[in-house]
């Protein structure tokens, strides 16, 4: 016990690693199977980024779609990128969180333009955006945002009434 | 134009490689260089630091000497500051202090159980610790390790070190963008300098064997300082030796036994009574 208070600050080091790590890594791979699943489903909803759709004389209604994701980093992977830092390299702590950010970014704007009835996005864009204070003394954490104009087919033109 | 969304190349964008492969790599490497560098960056600047004149290093001490010297006393204390340097100027005598060097003895009447070579020669003697030890050959013992910790110029050695490993090691802390905490890379950085440390210590309490061995005849009184400082705080048990800035006080008691067999002094022997200003503090025949 006396050696527990002694290294206290030591202990609280290894038990956040190993939790930061433990518990991370199976939210990932909880995560990734989310992700691999819904992109099977919404795998009709197709995103580009091209700037005008290919068929420009076709009636359409445009609405712009948006998915938006904020993730977190663990102590385990800013320990490691922390360390990184140093020495550089391939930062691969943070590739998984990005990529997992990215796609959930995307899913979301797939869903939105599901709810607008719409099956093909143009014109996609993320940008990214650091909320967490950075590096230094805040926890990592990225917003990632993803936009583009969905196009469904427009509504039948209504006949005009007729004359009694 | 055949538009298509084909499923993300997950072996494209991320690495599959185990983190932790790349989380034990990372640690051992970048504590091993963070390691080295201050063991260099200590070493020079300790080594560096010691070989600046005492006159120099005085000077820069006078504002700890003055401090220490206008420190009001009452009658009691200023006998156990008379009595104990009377004491450091015959062990000073058999210790051969380099030339241009002295020690100054202060007495600090509070109750923190210590002793201290600060800069300048400045030899600082806690109630404290005081209170505690029972004989003349003990607070000898105790004195002898922090004017032997003066002359071999440590307090100047470890001032140099501590400011050169802190540049070190808050480069790396910022590098690393994260506070000191308990980052292990930290700790790795620290081992050094607590070794260097646990060094000056072992350095101090040999020539402290051999001044009191050469006062008294016998290594007795280091024997009582080393049992009361392991009765005090932690146990042993409850310590890593390599994370401690001291030897531990098992390890310095058994050092004794060792010195004293391989130097051929006697490792027990009548020990003087304490002096009569210093018996005074015991709190059994204080006053106050």
């Amino acid at each position: 016990m006396q050696l527990v208070l002694e290294y206290f600050e030591l202990i609280l080091f290894v038990v956040l690693l190993a939790l930061g790590y433990s518990v991370g890594r199976v939210r990932e791979k909880r995560h990734y199977q989310s992700i691999r699943r819904r992109e099977a489903e919404l795998a009709g909803v197709l995103a580009f980024g091209i700037r005008f759709p290919p068929d420009p004389n076709a009636p359409r209604e445009c609405v712009l779609v948006t998915g938006s994701v904020v993730v977190s980093s663990d102590y385990f992977k800013q320990f490691v990128a922390g360390l990184r830092t140093l020495i550089g390299g391939r930062m691969a702590a943070y590739e998984t969180l990005l990529d997992r950010a990215r796609r959930e970014a995307m899913l979301r704007m797939k869903a939105d333009a599901v709810r607008h009835g719409a099956s093909l996005i143009l014109n996609v864009k993320f940008e990214s955006t650091n909320v967490g204070g950075g590096m230094r003394g805040g926890v990592p954490a990225m917003e990632v945002f993803a936009y583009g104009t969905a196009l469904k087919p427009a509504p039948a033109p209504r006949e005009a009434p007729r004359a009694a | 134009m055949r538009l298509e969304n084909p499923r993300p190349d997950e072996t494209v964008n991320y690495s599959t490689e185990h983190p932790l492969k790349e989380f034990v790599w990372l640690l051992a490497g970048v504590s091993a260089i963070v390691a080295a560098a201050v063991a260099l960056a200590g070493y020079f600047a300790g080594e560096l630091a010691a070989r600046v004149p005492f006159r120099v290093e005085k000077e820069y001490a006078a504002g700890i000497t003055r401090h220490w010297e206008a420190q009001r006393l009452t009658p009691e204390g200023g006998e156990a500051r008379a009595t104990l340097r009377m004491l450091a100027a015959k062990l000073a005598a058999v210790m051969a202090l380099p030339p241009g060097m002295d020690v100054t003895v202060h007495y600090a009447d509070e109750k923190t159980v210590n002793a201290m070579a600060t800069l300048g020669g400045n030899v600082v003697f806690y109630r404290g610790l005081l209170e505690r030890l029972d004989s003349e050959d003990a607070v000898a013992t105790v004195l002898a390790h922090e004017i032997a910790h003066a002359k071999l110029r440590h307090p100047a050695s470890g001032l140099g070190r501590g400011v050169a490993v802190g540049v070190v090691l808050s480069v790396v802390s910022s590098g690393m963008g994260r506070g000191v905490g308990g980052d292990p890379v930290q700790v790795a950085g620290l081992l050094p300098l607590l070794k260097y440390n646990r060094d000056q210590e072992r350095a101090a309490d040999e020539a402290a064997l051999a001044a009191v061995a050469a006062l008294y005849g016998h290594v007795g009184g280091a024997r009582e300082v080393f049992a009361v400082l392991g009765k005090l705080g932690r146990d042993d048990a409850a310590r890593i030796g390599f994370l401690e800035t001291h030897p531990l006080s098992s390890e310095r008691l058994a050092r004794v036994d060792e010195q004293a067999r391989l130097r051929g002094w006697a490792p027990d022997g009548p020990v003087r009574e304490l002096p009569p200003a210093l018996a005074k503090l015991k709190p059994a025949q204080r006053t106050e």
